[in-house]
């Protein structure tokens, strides 16, 4: 009889996680679709900035937004990257081999530029327009590859689910701009993003949140978002260097 | 020489290895160019000529213009904005055509050099085709 009630107790727990984890796997959000930049003058996504660390510092130069020569957006930058900023050459960005040079994920997730998004219950995956990348995401609990592993421009991103948010973590990002005015990120860069989509499904919210020591102290945070476009597809970016000098 | 100052000596260099290194793995990188730290994005400018030269190509379409200022011949390198923004607002890669006669209405370069980002392209006709439309809180006029 105990062995009995014991057999039933086991099925039961298995039961109920087989039920979690299956329910897990259901209950994600969907962030699949064409996704177009949303242009907001009023931050529809504010719960999400809300829960950025506050100390964060929240920069703002999403969409067609950009920051001018020397504007940090309030970051204070280690004395490497002044001097780096100070040496740097706005003239070369016009140079033919440095045309199609596209940046990492700290600044390519923000451009005006669509995307779509492909979701299973191991990867997600995005497809940029800007400058053809592809961005995936693991959310099958590995971890990531060894410091020595080589750097991207998409990173190595691994991801889970926090309830309705999607919550991704990623290393291993090539240095690249941080701010398109001489301001870059070191390979130290580490990202942390949380995607939530609106109940109505219309709308996908991001924010990053960047710490690299290396270049400004503290937290640095963007905030994004898009509006859903049933039936439309990214273009071909082929970027074509002869547009430089 | 004590042990302890030439292991003293040798952190210090490895210190100032390491910054090195940070700062040379940061400043190779070039990126995409910017718009507002080379155009001024609360200034709009004008200039009438003839079509020599259109690319439609990513990141940025190209125009060349020759225009005529007080008898003599100016080129102007006028980019659009990335042309996959603009085949959403219907424009193509035969949208401009060599020898057509237009005005062209963008933002000045920084430098001063006869180069600017295009805002929209004024045909004799009066249609128009629309590029970077300017920020209304910034240029007087934007529409």
């Amino acid at each position: 009889m105990r062995i009995r009630t014991r057999s039933f107790g086991v099925a039961v727990l298995a039961g109920a996680v087989l039920a979690a984890v299956s329910w897990g796997a259901l209950a994600a959000p969907s962030l699949e679709g064409f996704w177009a930049v949303k242009f907001e003058q009023k931050r529809s996504g504010q719960p999400l900035i809300d829960e950025l660390p506050k100390a964060a510092v929240l920069i703002n130069d999403t969409g067609a937004g950009e920051l001018a020569a020397g504007d940090f957006g309030g970051l204070k930058l280690k004395p490497a990257a002044i001097e780096q900023v100070r040496n740097y050459n706005y003239k070369d960005e016009l140079k033919r081999e440095n045309t199609c040079n596209a940046p990492s994920v700290a600044f390519f997730m923000q451009a005006p530029f669509p995307m779509e998004i492909y979701q299973g219950t191991e990867l997600i995956v995005f497809k940029m327009e800007y400058f053809d990348l592809v961005r995936v995401i693991f959310l099958d609990g590995r971890p990531h590859p060894p410091k020595s592993a080589p750097h991207t421009r998409a990173g190595h991103s691994v991801g889970h689910w926090e309830g309705d948010t999607l919550v991704v973590d990623t290393t291993h990002i090539s240095p690249g701009t941080f701010m398109n005015n001489g301001f870059n990120h070191s390979d130290a860069l580490h990202l942390v993003e949380r995607f939530r989509v609106s109940k109505d499904g219309k709308t996908l919210w991001l924010t990053q949140q960047y710490d690299d020591p290396e270049v400004f102290d503290g937290l640095a945070a963007r905030y994004m978002a898009w509006t859903h476009r049933p039936g439309e597809f990214v273009y071909p970016y082929d970027c074509d260097p002869s547009y430089g000098n | 020489m004590g042990n302890r100052r030439i292991r003293r000596l040798a952190r210090g260099a490895a210190i100032v290895w390491v910054s090195l290194a940070a700062l040379l793995a940061v400043g190779t990188a070039a990126a995409h160019h910017s718009f507002a730290v080379h155009f001024v994005g609360d200034k709009l400018i004008k200039v009438s000529g003839v079509v020599d030269e259109f690319s439609f190509h990513n990141p940025h379409g190209l125009l060349v213009l020759t225009t005529k200022k007080d008898g003599a011949e100016q080129v102007w390198r006028i980019e659009t904005n990335s042309p996959n923004i603009l085949r959403r607002r219907g424009w193509d890669e035969t949208s401009i055509k060599h020898g057509d006669q237009v005005t062209v209405e963008g933002y000045p370069a920084r430098d001063g050099s006869n180069s600017m980002r295009v805002y929209r392209v004024i045909y004799p006709d009066g249609h128009e085709l629309v590029g970077q439309r300017p920020d209304p809180g910034v240029v007087s006029g934007a529409d």
